[in-house]
């Protein structure tokens, strides 16, 4: 007799779906739906199948941004994260429909500075509104058409990232709106694993750095004047092996570890070496790196996703300086 | 520069002078104008503004499979419009069907029917699918509503559109007309979304087997004869939600949508599916090798048009307006141009036509045959007629030839 | 209507037809009874009448003149239509498992062994509706649909100040569907309507430019339009019902149009006006509007259809809705709809009715 493996259990099944008929929208069955459940004989999901990362703690996912492919837009950009080697090795050979792991892929639009409607108080400074949706489509679980609390946060944090780099009094009486668009999210936990008790969405860190990214270079692409492009970075303290001490790596994979102890994210201004946004989560206090590092936990993680941030900059300034030669191009 | 001469055969006060670029914000309908009729002496071909022939459709491509949670995905860019197209498929159980029992008997009987049918000679010929068969998909496909596209126009592809606000007149009416058309052209085959279970037949080997290997005894694939369809009975469906993103909006968003939905559809792979009757639930296996894609009944593309008037106030100011055949006399005799019809109308182009054309055609074996018209939309004006449209369907079956290269490379 | 009395309101407001396959006693009670059938004179009125043994041409046209009446009959099917001269004639449809005339609403008669169909033409009445600048009502049995339109023009739109163009009127069209609250297939008519109205708007007149004409249509009765439907069934009569409300309400129009919807079936015969559970049947479904002056204003195709079956299609279309379609060849079917009154004259004649009744004191000074 094979043990069934169900990961998908079916008491959270499609919440989504149950939700009173949306009368602008097409809807699907009544009685609702389920997701697949896919049955796989345990042997088959050892860890040996595990999803592992490949790179240095210190090495980064190769970004891929490109600013202007939005032209009704003032500025726009699209971002892509490297596939993780499982999922390059799962994309060239496929055997199994279940994805290893997935690598983030959003659009981002900046339209403004325009004119804010009648109904919004005057303001002296610009007014700036951030917007995160995922895609339906885009995470392991369909995500609804109406944004959920955390894609809301996310908005939230995108916005106290960015606000502080905008020269805001520039504009009065405008709105900047930043509308982010995510086809392709990360996961949180490797898919095999169980929900955890001490599990956060750790996918959302990468998210929102990615975010940050984008839309920094789409503001630039926007030609808002800032103080300095502000780059997105994350770092996790991870446990890969039980007992084993945990490890300090930048640009972290959920999918790709065990388990993540602590993970954080920044929004970063190198030239003036300013934190924008942090947003750290998970405990810090016990983790101990390494004896000779004599820095606190949450010390190391800030550093490290800093440390991030700085790579991710230096693509942002190749992105923006590409969009700048376009205009030039396009002027001249 | 085409433009400069354009603009200096309107009536420009001679102290302005402005750049093109500045000139089509401005006088958008004389700058289009100047561009599809030049002066006789300048020589000049008439071009749209956008550099294109009146009947050229913008570079198309298209990419399917880049997307992970998805059982199929495509992205298509038109020009500058661009639509990301994911299809996830989840499963519908016949107990969460309401009317499920009540409908099951006769369903069944003309399964059988069409099982018995169906041995006999293989329904791949699209155009062989009997009319029960018609039946049974649009019963299952429609009433059990197994299609779901939705397309958003929330995602900052063109201001206007406010990222969070319900949406838009334009998406609703999208979403309707890909569902429209999916029912209508009936591209989805129910019987590839259907999920059977074939209760094995109780002799002693069976149950040996049965106990051997659990996952095999459901076989959807028995190779036994037409009795062992007769316990056959569908234990579930698959539901499609088709979402398509319009990341970018710069013109003509329906014929992106439906191109990104129809690659997206050929690259949709169905995990093999059965009820298991141990847990009772239907699982899914999740090998590659196993997996079905979607056998789809042609392939329809859609090609859009919008018309250009020389001029657009002639029907305010007109006292009379002629009548159809005056109008088609006269025009004839004025030797000038009075209209265009522009393929693939760009966002600067659509804000100057209210008149809209949108044709679906697909050919028959797989290129060979005739062109069928499976939706031919007009509105918003009166200047096209049998003669255009005649033109339009073969300027849309060279569209489809095109179409079928792009789609069957991505 | 499956009683004897159709529901047609005042003999004024009547601009409709009635078919009737009928035994010689119930043409009599017909007649005789203005009660049960109102029959106007001038007004459209066919019979049609099951075929009996041995029965010809001659004999039907006389049976049905020792009633009164002349006529010209056909024998189409299994029955003989009647045609009135000077009425409107449809065509009929017949099923012979069902014994019936598809477009025909039956009614019984004490003779079982015919049966009687009566048919009812679209009915429209202006101005209905008190408080709105202009309204009508419309039924077409033939779908079963029956609307209830309102426009309101010209309306000041303060909450659309962005939106209204400086130049002409803002069209805005609402559909709302009878049982439910209104979706994306109601989203999609609207933007079909509000372009094909937009057309024949005089928007750019005086007192119109930055204000709005909203047209409101209500879908009173009828069946409901399913999810993903094309709405193709309902546009005939949605666009019926907002030209006369406009109409009601006086707003400046460049010209009228009339619609009308064709069915082509497997075999590839054109029917006209399908009924909803009909349509579903056809191998292709069109709704063609016609303006006065014949452009083709809309034209709504969907199915499997090649182009040449359009042009016929087009061709039926204008002959039901102008009549200028010559049918040369003695083609029964096809000079079905040529023959009677072509639905532009239902407009018109809807308006005249409307006229008489409101300026009978003007009328009579001339």
């Amino acid at each position: 007799m094979s043990i069934l493996n169900v990961f998908n259990s079916p008491t959270t099944f499609a919440l989504a779906t149950c939700v009173m008929a949306d009368r602008r929208r097409i809807n699907g069955p009544p009685g609702g739906t389920r997701p697949a459940i896919y049955a796989t004989s345990l042997p088959s999901i050892k860890d040996a199948d595990r999803a592992r990362r490949q790179r240095q703690p210190s090495e980064l996912r190769k970004i891929f941004l490109k600013t202007g492919l939005i032209p009704s837009a003032s500025g726009s950009s699209y971002l892509e994260f490297e596939p993780s080697a499982s999922l390059a090795a799962a994309r060239a050979n496929p055997k199994s429909l279940i994805p290893p792991s997935s690598a983030l892929k959003l659009a981002c639009t900046v339209h403004g500075p325009k004119p804010l409607p009648r109904s919004v108080a005057f303001s002296p400074n610009i007014v700036l509104t951030t917007h995160v949706k995922y895609a339906p489509f885009a995470a392991r679980k369909r995500k609804g058409h109406i944004r959920d609390a955390s894609e809301r946060d996310l908005g939230v944090h995108l916005e106290t990232a960015l606000r502080g780099a905008i020269i805001a009094e520039r504009w009065p009486k405008s709105g900047l709106d930043i509308t982010i668009t995510i086809i392709e999210a990360e996961d949180d936990r490797w898919w095999g694993d169980a929900p955890d008790s001490h599990d956060a969405s750790w996918g959302m860190m990468n998210v929102l750095a990615g975010c940050i990214n984008a839309a920094s270079a789409a503001i630039a692409d926007a030609h808002i004047d800032c103080l300095d492009l502000v780059s997105g970075g994350v770092a996790a303290l991870v446990t890969d092996n039980d007992g084993g001490a945990p490890q300090l790596m930048l640009d972290t994979d959920p999918a790709e570890h065990r388990s993540i102890v602590s993970a954080c994210v920044v929004g970063y201004m190198p030239a003036r070496d300013e934190i924008t946004a942090l947003w750290l989560k998970g405990g810090t206090s016990k983790a101990a790196l390494d004896e000779q590092d004599g820095r606190s936990g949450h010390e190391a993680l800030v550093d490290g996703a800093v440390d991030a941030a700085r790579g991710a900059h230096m693509v942002l300034g190749e992105a923006v300086k590409e969009s700048m030669e376009r205009a030039l191009g396009q002027t001249t | 520069m085409a433009s400069a001469t354009g603009a200096a055969s309107h009536p420009v006060p001679p102290s302005l002078s402005l750049p093109p670029s500045q000139f089509a914000r401005l006088q958008p309908h004389a700058y289009l104008l100047a561009h599809l009729s030049p002066p006789a002496a300048s020589n000049q071909p008439s071009i749209r503004a956008n550099g294109r022939a009146s009947s050229q459709f913008r570079v198309t491509s298209a990419n399917a499979g880049s997307l992970t949670h998805t059982n199929g995905s495509a992205v298509v860019r038109m020009g500058d419009t661009t639509s990301v197209c994911g299809v996830r498929a989840e499963i519908l159980r016949t107990e969460d069907i309401a009317s499920w029992s009540v409908s099951r008997t006769s369903n069944e009987a003309s399964n059988k029917r069409r099982r018995l049918a169906e041995l006999n000679e293989k329904p791949n010929e699209e155009d062989e699918d009997t009319a029960a068969d018609d039946e049974e998909d649009r019963a299952h496909i429609e009433d059990l509503n197994l299609l779901v596209p939705n397309l958003s126009l929330s995602t900052g592809c063109a201001p206007g559109f406010t990222p969070g606000a319900p949406p838009s007149a334009l998406a609703q009416s999208l979403s309707h007309q890909l569902l429209s058309l999916l029912h209508s052209t009936r591209l989805v085959r129910a019987d590839d979304l259907r999920i059977w279970y074939q209760p094995p037949s109780l002799g002693p080997e069976e149950l040996e087997r049965h106990n051997d290997d659990e996952q095999m005894d459901v076989d959807p694939n028995p190779s036994g004869g037409v009795e062992d369809h007769k316990n056959r009975e569908i234990k579930g469906f698959w539901v499609l939600y088709i979402d398509v993103m319009i990341i970018s909006l710069a013109g003509n968003p329906f014929d992106a949508a439906w191109a990104s939905v129809l690659a997206a559809l050929r690259d949709t792979k169905l995990p093999r599916s059965w009820w298991d009757v141990d847990s009772e639930m239907i699982l899914c296996s999740d090998n590659v090798s196993e997996a079905s894609k979607l056998s789809l009944r042609g392939l329809p593309v859609a090609s859009s048009f919008c018309v250009f008037e020389a001029d657009a106030a002639a029907g305010w100011r007109a006292v009379v307006i002629p009548d159809a055949e005056e109008q088609k006399a006269r025009s004839q005799k004025k030797g000038s141009q009075q209209r265009w019809i522009l393929a693939d109308p760009d966002g600067y182009e659509e804000n100057l036509g209210q008149e809209r054309i949108c044709l679906v055609v697909d050919k028959e074996k797989g290129g060979k045959g005739k062109t069928v018209v499976l939706k031919m939309e007009k509105h918003g004006g009166w200047t096209v007629d049998t003669d255009d449209l005649r033109q339009l369907v073969d300027i849309s079956a060279r569209r489809w030839d095109e179409m079928k290269r792009i789609l069957d490379q991505c | 209507m499956r009683t004897g009395q159709p529901r047609l309101g005042s003999q004024n407001r009547i601009a409709a037809y009635f078919a009737a396959v009928v035994s010689d006693e119930s043409v009599r009670e017909c007649f005789a009874g203005p009660a049960a059938f109102p029959i106007l004179p001038n007004k459209r009125v066919y019979f049609a009448r099951n075929r009996g043994d041995g029965e010809d041409k001659e004999e039907v046209e006389a049976k049905v003149q020792a009633l009164g009446v002349t006529a010209t009959s056909k024998y189409m099917g299994e029955q003989w239509l009647v045609h009135v001269p000077g009425t409107h004639t449809r065509s009929a449809t017949h099923h012979p498992q069902k014994n019936c005339v598809s477009n025909f609403v039956t009614f019984t008669t004490r003779h079982q062994a015919t049966t009687t169909f009566i048919m009812v033409g679209p009915t429209a009445s202006l101005a209905p509706l008190y408080r709105a600048d202009g309204s009508s009502s419309y039924t077409c049995p033939a779908t079963g649909y029956e609307l209830l339109g309102a426009v309101n023009a010209p309306v000041e739109l303060p909450a659309r100040r962005d939106a209204l163009k400086p130049e002409e009127a803002t069209v805005e069209v609402f559909v709302k569907p009878g049982t439910t609250t209104a979706g994306v297939g109601e989203r999609y008519v609207e933007g079909i309507l509000r372009s094909v109205l937009a057309t024949v708007i005089l928007g750019r007149e005086k007192g119109l430019p930055r204000r709005g004409v909203v047209i409101t249509l209500a879908i009173v009765g009828g069946e409901d339009v399913e999810r993903g439907d094309s709405y193709l069934t309902l546009l005939p009569a949605l666009l019926h019902t907002s030209l006369l409300a406009l109409l009601s309400a006086t707003v400046p129009l460049s010209m009228t149009f009339s619609a009308t919807l064709l069915g082509v079936t497997k075999s590839g015969i054109i029917i006209p006006d399908p009924s909803a559970a009909d349509a579903k049947a056809m191998a292709s479904l069109h709704a063609l509007a016609f303006s006065s002056k014949g452009h083709l204003l809309l034209n709504e195709s969907q199915g499997r259809f090649e182009f040449d079956t359009w042009e016929a299609v087009r061709q039926k279309a204008l002959a039901i809705c102008q009549n200028t379609a010559v049918s040369a060849d003695g083609d029964v079917s096809m000079a079905e709809g040529a023959e009677g009154a072509p639905l532009h004259d239902f407009v018109r004649e809807t308006v005249e009715d409307q006229v008489h009744r409101d300026y009978p004191w003007k009328i009579d000074a001339v």
